[in-house]
């Protein structure tokens, strides 16, 4: 060891920059926690899985024969709720693969800002979120006879993104509670279900007994559904508009809700020790 | 000569299954997509199918309780399987002189009985939540016949789960093929209402006949495939031996595989 | 003559990975490069080496973990590619660490779980459990999860696991690292307890006293290859002699090292800087070097410290590794 070297404490310190920590986060966890380690994985839930999830609910749909719920009404609204795998999915599962991997304890451990640390987690789940309901609403309109109104496309890239920046926030709720439980996925699967019965993905809300039409209504996934439908059918501004404002309503309140969860659960799980537990 | 025979298989599959229930119970969270989210499906069909006469009805109820039942038997199967790499179990237990089928065996078990369990509460609730008449036509049959098409899945558990111990990835490559299997067994509508192209891939499934035999015994006036419930049944009972005979095979070749490759500390 | 109960001609291990998003390159490395050995019954065998240098592949290529990429292994007389389970049940593997362990039932339970995989006799079982729990000093915990455990009594259920089915060779992968002072020397003393009952034991470890301690025969693996195989008193000859002296002063040129490296018996010099003082470490075969020697080839230092000390594994290994990375 040089004797050159600073004596121990003496070594300038700062906390590392919001913005560091953002982009160090948005580059590095998609290779390490977010499970998208490989091309033809990425492929995958943005080709394929949206494709058959979407064959699959057609098909019901058309036995059903209920001129509510026709086959582009489904695909559709199941092409908007295939972000949930990109988003709320795959971000929930982060806290899962930290302790997996025993770096929960050293990353939080770290001085960095928690907020820029999770936000910047969510940066590729937006964009992957955003490309595989691309993908899906072409599926949508090109195979399944969904119909585009003119000047559809502009609306309806605005309100998939809204939706992909919500539900990463969503994501992120899910992800906190699993730093007090041993596992998150299991969070993720039943959202996964919850959407396809309260988003409306396929059929209305108002199928629904009282109740679950307000859960559904929480969810920022049933507005961006709405959105894009809306988008599509060239409604008009005014409806679109209170959409847009509910999923943003709804996702600022999601991220709010999560670092603040994230607090908390952080600070029982040091009291329960349930940091390193999975 | 210290140290003791290889068990024989019985016994592996008990110690499996005894394992798979301890776990099971030492994390109630497996309520979940074992009772939970068979319930939700089935509620979600109910609502689309309800207007539309009793026997969608039953389709509804149908197919929510194939598709809780494949979560929980292929799903949790295979899942225990990631775990064991997770925890690092998965070396130890292949260097047991065990054959690691009939571990895997002793999980997919245990997991066909809670499948049972959440297909038979979604049932219930649909019953109890909506009043809605079953119009069954041989309840008896019926019954033996759903525990039929879980053994059914079962064997495809079993092939399936050799995915697991081949790769790291398995879990993501189920949950990428899920719903083309609910696509293609036609869990929730007839495979004859697919492209009839797809009927031999289709067919190849051991749950495609054996959910047609069942709608045959619970649907009244169903039309599915036009052979009738017997070939059902035979071709289903034919293809579960084939992919429980095809497992077998197979993961004498992944255990292998993964030894040559050393993958199996991988998580 | 009994057949060796390990033996290895010229094994290799190759793994193959990829890397890369888009464009994934094929990356080779060889873990293992023609090692060869032999282990007799009832030996403790020490393997030593660096981080990476091979000691887990060659265990779990011999506990029929891993196949070997060519040459062959032979374990118990068996071969560890085509009769592996044969093997299996005659083997106990203790892996240790944090990992390979079911977390969320007790000690006890995974014993139980693993008592079956390996065909316990089911009449004994209960007893065999308790008695491992017993040997590896886990009895009152064995009822608690896992998840419970500290990492030290983690590595006892795992040394347990590995005893339960009575094998007649043993493998240790670092079973001591981990564990307190006191609890390492009770899991030595254990080693050597199973070894004065004929158990045969491979041992890979990192505390070079443990192995001076406990193996017969030790040998060092680094860059996949064997570079030493012997006893330790073998080995001490082999890189040049039981003395040691250390000789510390301010900077030696090269004229001092010649006339040092000239005295009789010094086979081996390494110099380490250590602040403004050097340190001059230097093996010795013959007794006749004496200190006065040394002053005697050193008339210019003024301030030499001179120390004898009884070469150890850890000098023995440090030349050894060195001399293959040069």
């Amino acid at each position: 060891m040089s004797t050159e070297t600073l004596p121990l404490g003496s070594a300038p310190r700062s906390h590392p920059s919001l913005s560091r920590t953002f982009w160090v986060n948005a580059r590095f966890a998609p290779r390490t926690s977010l499970g998208f380690m490989r091309l033809d994985f990425v492929l995958g839930t943005v080709f394929v899985l949206p494709f058959t999830q979407i064959v699959f609910f057609a098909y019901v749909a058309g036995l059903a024969g209920n001129p509510a719920i026709s086959v582009a009404y489904v695909a559709v609204g199941n092409a908007v709720a295939t972000m949930t795998y990109s988003s709320v999915f795959s971000v929930c599962q982060t806290t899962d693969m930290e302790k997996q991997q025993y770096t929960l304890e050293h990353l939080l451990v770290s001085p960095a800002n928690r907020a820029a640390l999770y936000l910047g987690r969510g940066l590729v789940p937006v964009l992957l979120s955003f490309l595989t309901v691309g993908v899906s609403l072409g599926y949508a309109v090109g195979i399944f006879g969904a119909a585009v109104a003119p000047g559809a496309l502009l609306p309806v890239t605005i309100s998939v993104l809204l939706t992909s920046v919500a539900m990463v926030g969503f994501g992120l709720l899910l992800g906190g509670v699993a730093l007090y439980l041993r596992t998150s996925i299991i969070l993720g699967n039943i959202f996964l279900f919850i959407g396809l019965l309260l988003s409306g993905a396929n059929f209305p809300l108002s199928f629904l007994p009282v109740p679950l039409q307000w859960v559904g209504e929480a969810l920022p996934l049933t507005w961006g559904i709405v959105a894009v439908r809306d988008s599509l059918s060239g409604t008009g501004w005014g409806p679109l508009l209170v959409a847009w404002a509910i999923v943003l309503g709804e996702g600022a309140a999601s991220y709010a809700l999560a670092l603040g969860l994230w607090e908390v659960f952080e600070r029982r799980a040091y009291r329960t020790g349930s940091l390193g537990r999975f | 000569m210290r140290g003791t025979p290889p068990p024989p298989g019985p016994r592996i599959l008990g110690a499996s299954f005894r394992l798979a229930a301890q776990t099971f119970v030492a994390d109630p969270q497996w309520l979940i997509p074992s009772i939970v989210a068979p319930v939700i499906f089935a509620l979600a069909a109910y609502e689309m199918y309800r207007g539309s006469g009793p026997v969608l009805v039953l389709y509804a109820i149908l197919g929510a309780g194939m598709m809780s039942m494949w979560g929980q038997t292929l799903y949790g199967s295979g899942w225990a399987i990631g775990q064991d790499r997770f925890l690092g179990t998965l070396e130890p237990v292949l260097g047991a002189p065990a054959r690691y089928l009939w571990v895997v065996a002793g999980r997919v078990l245990w997991n066909t009985l809670i499948g049972l369990a959440g297909g038979a509460l979604v049932f219930l609730v649909i019953a109890a939540t909506y009043h809605a008449p079953l119009p069954l036509r041989d309840p008896l049959l019926f019954v033996g016949l759903f525990a039929f098409v879980i053994a059914t899945l079962a064997t495809v558990g079993l092939l399936f789960s050799a995915l697991f111990v081949l790769t790291r990835y398995g879990g993501f490559i189920q949950n990428i093929g899920e719903f083309a299997f609910y696509v293609a067994t036609g869990c929730m509508f007839p495979v004859v209402l697919l492209p009839f192209w797809t009927t031999p891939l289709s067919l190849l499934f051991p749950p495609t006949w054996a959910l047609d035999a069942l709608r045959y015994v619970g649907v009244p006036g169903y039309r599915g495939l036009s052979w009738g419930l017997l070939p059902d049944l035979v071709g289903a009972l034919v293809l579960s031996v084939a992919y429980a005979a095809a497992a077998a095979l197979l993961f004498e070749r992944v255990v292998r595989h993964v030894l040559a490759q050393g993958t199996a500390d991988e998580y | 003559m009994s057949l060796p109960v390990i033996l290895t001609r010229d094994l290799t291990r190759v793994y193959q990975s990829r890397k890369g998003f888009f464009f994934q390159d094929a990356v080779r490395t060889e873990a293992l490069r023609g090692v060869n050995l032999e282990v007799s019954s009832g030996e403790v065998y020490g393997l030593l080496g660096p981080n990476g240098a091979g000691k887990t592949t060659l265990t779990k290529i011999l506990a029929t973990l891993l196949l070997p990429t060519s040459g062959t292994a032979r374990v118990l007389g068996l071969d560890v590619s085509t009769e592996s389970r044969a093997i299996r049940s005659r083997i106990g593997l203790v892996l240790g660490g944090e990992r390979g362990l079911y977390n969320r039932v007790s000690g006890r339970e995974n014993l139980r779980y693993f008592a079956d995989l390996y065909g316990v006799p089911v009449a004994r079982r209960a007893r065999r459990i308790d008695e491992v729990l017993e040997l590896v000093g886990m009895t009152s915990a064995a009822d608690r999860r896992v998840e419970e455990y500290s990492r030290g009594m983690k590595q006892r259920i795992h040394l347990a696991r590995g005893l339960l089915h009575e094998p007649e060779l043993l493998f240790l992968d670092e079973p001591t690292i981990g564990l307190d002072p006191k609890s390492a020397r009770e899991i030595r003393k254990l080693i050597r307890t199973l070894a004065s009952q004929g158990v045969t034991i491979f041992l890979t470890t990192h505390y070079m006293f443990e192995a001076e301690e406990l193996c017969h025969r030790i040998s060092v693996l680094t860059r996949g290859r064997i570079v030493a195989e012997d006893t330790v008193d073998g080995l001490r000859r082999l890189v040049g002699g039981d003395r040691t002296i250390e000789v510390e002063g301010y900077g030696f040129d090269e004229k001092e090292l010649s006339l040092l490296r000239a005295l009789p018996g010094v086979s081996r010099i390494v110099e380490e800087d250590f602040g403004p003082r050097e340190r001059l470490t230097l093996r010795v075969r013959t007794p006749e070097t004496t200190e006065g020697d040394i002053r005697a080839s050193l008339p210019l230092q003024r301030d030499l410290r001179i120390r004898e000390r009884t070469t150890t594994l850890e000098d023995i290994y440090l030349d050894l590794v060195e001399e293959e990375a040069t």
